[in-house]
């Protein structure tokens, strides 16, 4: 079925490529990107890993295996409006309904033999450690090896230390799975390309502050998490010098609309994956969304020599990898150097790790005078949308910021 | 001089550590009727735990605690240490890193973060660090694991009415005053002569929290005889630390915390899913015919290994029982049903 679905996306987005050889199309090629991805991880004939958000793609990549985070999965399964039989599948083996729907889907879409068999698992205790209850349980039923990243929480010394000696060994648990040693200079050559990547990507994420931003709502969504999957590749380079080209020539060319952007909104954490006209809804009110939480660079740029530190340095900098007062003082920048009018914090129902910081999200974003609208609503699972009483309070929240 | 009470809230924080620091260790337990306000600065789905530990700080419904320990274990855990400050800003905080699992990397990781407690504690005490002193705890929470472990083999043996209340006193002795005064219990416990009864179904009890001694009484009362207390406010909490494994006291704390009886958020990675097994092979040990399991609602770490955990145990042949719920005797008090249903299927 997915096999299916992401080799029809290939083929429908390649044919449109093609009849404008000489055009940017920044998303179409990411989408393209991401389908050929998906499609490769189905196909039966890639080495394939699960792992976890915060894994080192870059090396991943650089050893030859087709890695990808497993949320990818139940985001995907979310957009194709499919998640809901594999969620029902999970709940009705025992897993508990409030759990994260991204985690139920996954573990539903592998209790049905919807996901294809890795050859060995990743799990990262960053974001969160629900994801890794997930990750042994499907080490456990595929009967694969499983390696987890221990992300400290601290960037102390000895904490770069220990997440630096998971990386390399890692890099061995690999090696020993795929018959090929970690190669120094590939992987040197991988990082790199994560820092040509890095490079344009902070060029985007400028020209997105600009006001008015050449952003539009969806341009960016989803970007910097899935992003890191491409990561050490030319592919990843490519995609990243469109989404910069197309925000040059939007700029250039003064393509945005101001009126479009009467509120600049930042939204906090990951985006609805279903099917749902938060563009639409937003722009009825003339509010947009010019950043997302997690579109920013917070590492410095990788250090070929010191792989293995520069590697775990960048995994403690993400802010979820760290505590409260780290996450809000990173949104607390965001806001500022955005211009924004507001901010929208989804709540995923299941978080634990991001919905539960719900209030002291608030309060932080308050303080600076950023008022944030927190909506109750499953990033993944639709059956409890409520999108009326959505609507009706993206019309008093705008209505609010407007005074 | 009274000593400094220290907050912690999970069975990682080593309390030999916090004792030879000179701090009363008190565990911050979910209890307590103060109101639900947690959410205000959490979430309302987040568990129980640490929501209701979260509500004692904003009512101030703890003694006169002035510094905590906080574990990273799970996410929950996460975010009641990043709600702590908010909540109590005065308050001295530390957070412990831990690792989900117990290979080498992670284990000499963990010592080092011992290491890091004990330094910062012996400091916000005014205490010279010492080794020795942290050696000398250790001895005697080893000797209270070992009498408290001659309880729990008693508990398997055969049914004694009343025991099991008497050992999560113990507990919660050594958990929210001193291990000296809990010592003391228990050895006065192994002393008493306890007489045997009979008619009552044995049933191993696992999860993360439960540690009202009344509950265990409530569940005599419903015919069971409960044969292990494997919860992290039960015999998991007290656990031996072989100082035989290292010269340094941290490099054997943390080599026994992480190769100890696991409990949910600690992995075995060679072993995927051994938890389950392990519940199996414990309540085989403790001579019990059902097993009973009681997690905290929104426990990501526990519900997600149940569906395992009822896999493994129904392929073993032991009946099982799942109570999901919060950790206030109302809330067992309503499943009193279900479980003298369980005690009786189990026909004794
Ligand atoms: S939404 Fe939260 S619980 Fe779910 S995968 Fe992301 S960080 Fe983990
Ligand atoms: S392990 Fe479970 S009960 Fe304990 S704090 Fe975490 S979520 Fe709560």
């Amino acid at each position: 079925m997915m096999y299916d679905y992401f080799s029809s996306i290939v083929t429908g987005i390649t044919a449109k490529l093609e009849q404008d050889p000489q055009g940017i199309h920044a998303r179409k090629r990411y989408a393209l990107a991401v389908a050929t991805l998906g499609r490769r991880l189905y196909s039966g004939d890639a080495r394939i890993a699960w792992c976890g958000v915060t894994a080192p793609f870059d090396l991943l990549n650089s050893m030859g295996v087709t890695s990808c985070f497993v949320e990818f999965v139940g985001a995907m399964l979310a957009s194709t409006e499919t998640a809901e039989l594999f969620m029902q599948g999970a709940e009705d083996a025992g897993y508990a309904a409030d759990s994260c729907a991204y985690h139920r889907a996954v573990t539903g879409a592998m209790l049905k033999s919807a996901m294809p068999v890795p050859d060995f698992i990743i799990g990262t205790s960053s974001p969160c450690t629900a994801g890794l209850a997930v990750m042994e349980n499907m080490a456990k039923q595929y009967n694969r090896d499983l390696f987890v990243v221990n992300v400290p929480q601290s960037e102390s010394p000895d904490a770069v230390r220990f997440l630096a000696r998971q990386i390399e060994e890692m890099a061995g648990f690999v090696g020993d799975h795929t018959g090929q040693a970690l190669s120094r200079n590939r992987l040197g050559e991988a990082l790199e390309l994560t820092n040509e990547a890095t490079v344009l990507i902070k060029e985007i994420y400028g020209l997105a502050k600009q006001k008015p931003s050449p952003v539009d709502s969806r341009f960016l969504n989803n970007f910097g998490v899935v992003i890191t999957l491409f990561m050490g590749t030319r592919e990843g380079v490519d995609i990243c010098r469109g989404f910069r080209d197309e925000l040059r020539h939007r700029v250039a060319t003064n393509a945005m609309d101001a009126s479009q952007e009467r509120i600049r909104l930042m939204w906090v954490q990951n985006r609805i994956q279903f099917p749902f006209p938060l563009e639409s809804m937003l722009a009825e009110y003339g509010a947009k969304i010019v950043v997302d939480e997690l579109n920013d660079v917070t590492w410095e740029p990788m250090d070929p020599d010191n792989p293995f530190e520069s590697i775990a340095r960048r995994i403690l900098s993400i802010p979820f990898s760290r505590n409260a007062d780290a996450r809000v003082t990173h949104l607390q920048t965001l806001a500022r150097e955005y211009q924004i009018d507001g901010a929208i914090n989804p709540c995923h129902w299941g978080c634990r790790q991001g919905t539960g910081l719900r209030g002291i999200i608030s309060n932080g974003l308050k303080e600076i005078g950023v008022p944030v609208l927190n909506l109750e609503i499953d990033c993944v699972d639709s059956r409890n949308l409520a999108e009326g009483q959505i609507h009706t309070r993206f019309e008093a929240f705008t209505e609010m910021i407007q005074g | 001089m009274k000593d400094k009470i220290l907050g912690f809230t999970c069975a990682y924080a080593p309390v030999p550590i916090i004792e030879a620091a000179g701090f009363q260790a008190f565990r911050v337990l979910p209890q307590g009727e103060c109101p639900d306000q947690a959410g205000q600065l959490l979430h309302d789905n987040l568990c129980p735990h640490v929501k209701r530990v979260l509500d004692r700080a904003l009512d101030n419904d703890l003694p006169e605690v002035s510094a905590m320990v906080f574990v990273n274990s799970c996410d929950s855990m996460r975010r009641v240490a990043d709600a702590w400050q908010v909540a109590r800003p005065k308050d001295q905080v530390m957070v412990l890193d831990l690792p989900s699992t117990n290979t080498p990397s992670s284990i000499d990781f963990l010592a080092t973060e011992y290491d890091r407690m004990a330094r910062t504690l012996f400091t916000w005490n005014n205490q010279a660090f010492s080794r020795e002193k942290v050696r000398a705890r250790i001895k005697v929470w080893n000797d209270l694991s070992h009498t408290l472990g001659r309880l729990e083999t008693k508990m398997g043996e055969a049914f004694y009415p009343g025991l099991a209340a008497a050992v999560q006193i113990v507990v919660n002795t050594a958990a929210t005053d001193s291990v000296d005064a809990a010592l003391a219990m228990a050895k006065a416990a192994v002393a008493k002569a306890w007489a045997p009864a009979r008619g009552h179904a044995p049933v191993f009890l696992f999860g993360n929290l439960l540690f009202d001694p009344k509950v265990f009484d409530l569940f005599e009362n419903w015919n069971m005889h409960v044969t292990r207390l494997d919860f992290c406010t039960g015999s998991r909490f007290v656990s031996t630390v072989d100082l035989s494994l290292a010269d340094d006291p941290f490099v054997a704390l943390a080599r026994s915390y992480m190769t100890g009886p696991p409990c949910a958020r600690t992995m075995d990675i060679t072993r995927p899913g051994n938890l389950a097994q392990e519940i199996v092979e414990r309540a085989g040990a403790s001579n019990a015919r059902a097993v009973m399991g009681f997690t905290l609602k929104f426990c990501d770490p526990y519900l997600a290994r149940i569906p395992g955990i009822r896999q493994a145990l129904q392929d073993a042949g032991i009946p099982f029982l799942m109570l999901e719920g919060d950790c206030t005797m109302g809330d067992i008090g309503q499943q009193q049903t279900r479980i003298e249903a369980f005690t009786e299927m189990l026909g004794v």
